[in-house]
């Protein structure tokens, strides 16, 4: 069978109702539209690459949740273990900056140790000038370039956060703006400032959300977090200890089962379009019984006739996956624009992957071939004095 | 003696369903030689079509032999029966059938597709089809812009361009003006005659019926009577 003969009668024929196609082509690339854009991000969340410096960081934290803190005395007692170079306090402040309704105004904030902090994450790249002044000044912070783009910050400027985890007011002073980072969008200030501002009887004093550590070597990963972690076994405060990636991951998993969720809303859409174009290919292959009794007659087996009609239907939802897939594309230019503390993922390059282009191009197709065929194979087979009958 | 093409022996077709049960064709014996023009004449529901497609082989009968071209349909498959359609027969629809969405040469050159020929082949030969019924002006024309005369044309020119042993039409003018009916029939009759095609035609109209060679009446499924060949 020569499909390259069939072709040309499969896509004019595809266009024959015009108005049913491109409802159903407009209905397929909205779902398609979503459901790439879902991938992307679910594949932006779970797959995104991890840098070497992010490969060689591990995060400690109380096995029950990230709510729960660990005591400031497991610094020195973790430090010992074997192929870590160190070990640094990161205590994530939160709080709020000038409105908090304005989602500019959402970027991370971190209480973290300066002296430590361009061991554990050397990616952080300022003058050298600006980071002594930062390790130097007590209430001192650095920004992220995009960050302080945003908000014009500059040196010498002044940054008020205004807790809401921490009953303070951490009133700092701008002393470099930072690069080199994926996102560059968080603020880095002293946990020293922090813990000496909070008041004894507040709870808050001593305590340590996460311990940042920096091995020497990516491999030792597991070994080192299942040392540190036996290590607090029997500890009032047992450790999880897992790297940076997958604790952003769990970070995502403390907000609500993103995974499942995404995974659900995906898989709901595709359902939904199978059963919307199912319904219109179905009417659209009915439309045609008395044509398939003619093409029968002209000699068209009963199998051309339903890979044309199921052709056609292939040919209908693929245009809605592009359409879909190249709106999807759009959509992604504009979450680049979105603070990475709002998204909770880097999204400053997010675009659809190739990967997710052939699923939803998989899909698309898909969508075509179940929606049709059933109807497809039952008018490819009634008999041709039956489908003649039929009155269009 | 001339070759017989058709050639039926008992043939009966019943169409059985849950609630009825109608034999369309009861026992019809009936021989149609090369290069005949038979027209095929009764009352409605006297199994007319049913005869005309059991010879086409879009449909099967109940019981009988039909031997069409020394083959008998009996035996060959779905897809055998595909083929022989597309090889050996032409057939024209009351109702033009024509494929909407594509142009006259297009719907001409759709029976083709399945044959080995090339494109620039497929063409050529569709354009003479088209010649052949006048239309040769119109090849770029959907059906919807075609009067109905034309639309049968083309259809007729659908029906002849793979060079079919057979030519059966259902009623071919019984959609047309008398103008029309006319100018299908002499392209009917010139087919027969001219290109020794043999035509089996299905009327309730004696004028058109006229055109005919021999008259074959039907009557509540029963092979009436033969009125001699008049031709040869
Ligand atoms: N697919 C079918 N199912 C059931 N009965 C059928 C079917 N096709 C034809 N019949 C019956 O068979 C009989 C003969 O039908 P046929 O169509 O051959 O008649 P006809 O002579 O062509 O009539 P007309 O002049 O109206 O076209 C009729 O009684 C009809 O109801
Ligand atoms: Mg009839």
């Amino acid at each position: 069978m020569k499909v390259i003969n069939y072709l040309p009668l499969i896509t004019k024929n595809s266009f024959r109702n015009r108005r049913r196609s491109l409802l159903t082509i407009i209905s397929i690339a909205a779902s398609l539209c979503l459901l790439g854009l879902l991938l992307t991000i679910y594949q932006t969340f779970f797959y995104s690459e991890v840098t070497a410096d992010q490969a060689l960081r591990l995060i400690t934290r109380n096995r029950i949740s990230l709510a729960n803190p660990l005591p400031l005395s497991y610094q020195q007692r973790i430090k010992q273990v074997p192929g870590i170079r160190e070990v640094m306090i990161t205590q994530w402040f939160g709080g709020v900056y000038k409105d908090a309704r304005d989602p500019a105004n959402f970027f991370a904030r971190f209480a973290v140790e300066a002296e430590k902090l361009f061991t554990v994450n050397p990616e952080i790249k300022l003058p050298e000038s600006e980071q002594q002044a930062f390790i130097n000044d007590r209430t001192g912070c650095i920004v992220g370039r995009k960050t302080a783009a945003r908000h014009n910050l500059k040196t010498g400027d002044r940054v008020i956060l205004t807790g809401d985890i921490f009953p303070v007011k951490m009133e700092l002073i701008v002393r470099g703006i930072y690069e080199g980072t994926t996102d560059n969008e968080s603020l880095f200030f002293h946990y020293k400032y922090l813990n000496e501002s909070l008041s004894a009887g507040a709870g808050f004093k001593d305590i340590v959300a996460t311990y940042s550590i920096r091995m020497d070597r990516a491999e030792d990963a597991n070994t080192i977090a299942k040392s540190i972690d036996d290590m607090f076994r029997n500890s009032p405060s047992q450790t999880k200890t897992e790297t940076e990636q997958a604790f952003q991951l769990s970070f995502l998993a403390f907000l609500g089962n993103v995974k499942l969720i995404l995974l659900t809303i995906c898989a709901a859409v595709t359902f939904t379009i199978l059963l919307v174009s199912g319904n219109t290919m179905a009417m659209a292959v009915r439309e045609r019984a008395r044509e398939v009794g003619v093409l029968k007659t002209l000699g068209f087996t009963n199998g051309i006739v339903l890979w044309l009609m199921v052709g056609e239907a292939i040919v209908i939802s693929l245009l809605g996956g592009v359409i879909g897939l190249l709106f999807a594309g759009g959509l992604c230019l504009l979450l680049r624009g979105l603070p990475s503390a709002f998204t909770f993922a880097d999204f400053s390059r997010i675009s659809v992957p190739p990967s997710v282009t052939i699923i939803c191009l998989l899909v698309a197709g898909m969508i075509g071939l179940v929606s049709s065929f059933i109807p497809a194979l039952s008018a490819s087979r009634r008999s041709i004095v039956e489908a003649l009958k039929f009155t269009d | 003696m001339t070759e017989a093409v058709i050639k039926t022996r008992q043939l009966t077709k019943e169409f059985i369903r849950d609630e009825f049960h109608v034999v369309a064709l009861k026992d019809v014996n009936l021989t149609i030689n090369q290069g005949e023009f038979v027209a095929l004449m009764g009352p409605s529901g006297s199994g007319k079509s049913t005869l005309l497609h059991l010879i086409a082989a879009m449909d099967r009968p109940t019981s009988g032999d039909i031997l069409v071209l020394n083959q008998s349909l009996r035996d060959l498959g779905e897809r055998e029966m595909a083929h022989w359609r597309n090889r050996h027969i032409g057939f024209i629809f009351q109702s033009f059938n024509l494929i909407p969405v594509m142009s006259a040469l297009e719907n001409v050159e759709l029976p083709l597709k399945l044959t080995n020929l090339k494109k620039k082949e497929r063409i050529e030969h569709a354009m003479t089809a088209l010649n052949l019924v006048g239309l040769g002006d119109r090849v770029n024309h959907l059906p919807r812009q075609l009067s109905g005369g034309q639309e049968q044309r083309v259809a007729i020119a659908r029906a002849i361009v793979t060079d079919p042993d057979l030519i059966l039409a259902d009623e071919p003018t019984g959609n047309l003006d008398a103008a029309s009916a006319q100018e299908a029939l002499t392209l009917l009759e010139k087919l027969n005659r001219d290109y020794g095609k043999t035509v089996v035609m299905v009327t309730h109209d004696p004028h058109a019926a006229s055109f005919a060679s021999r008259v074959c009446h039907l009557g509540k499924g029963v092979l009436l009577e033969q009125e001699p060949s008049l031709a040869q």
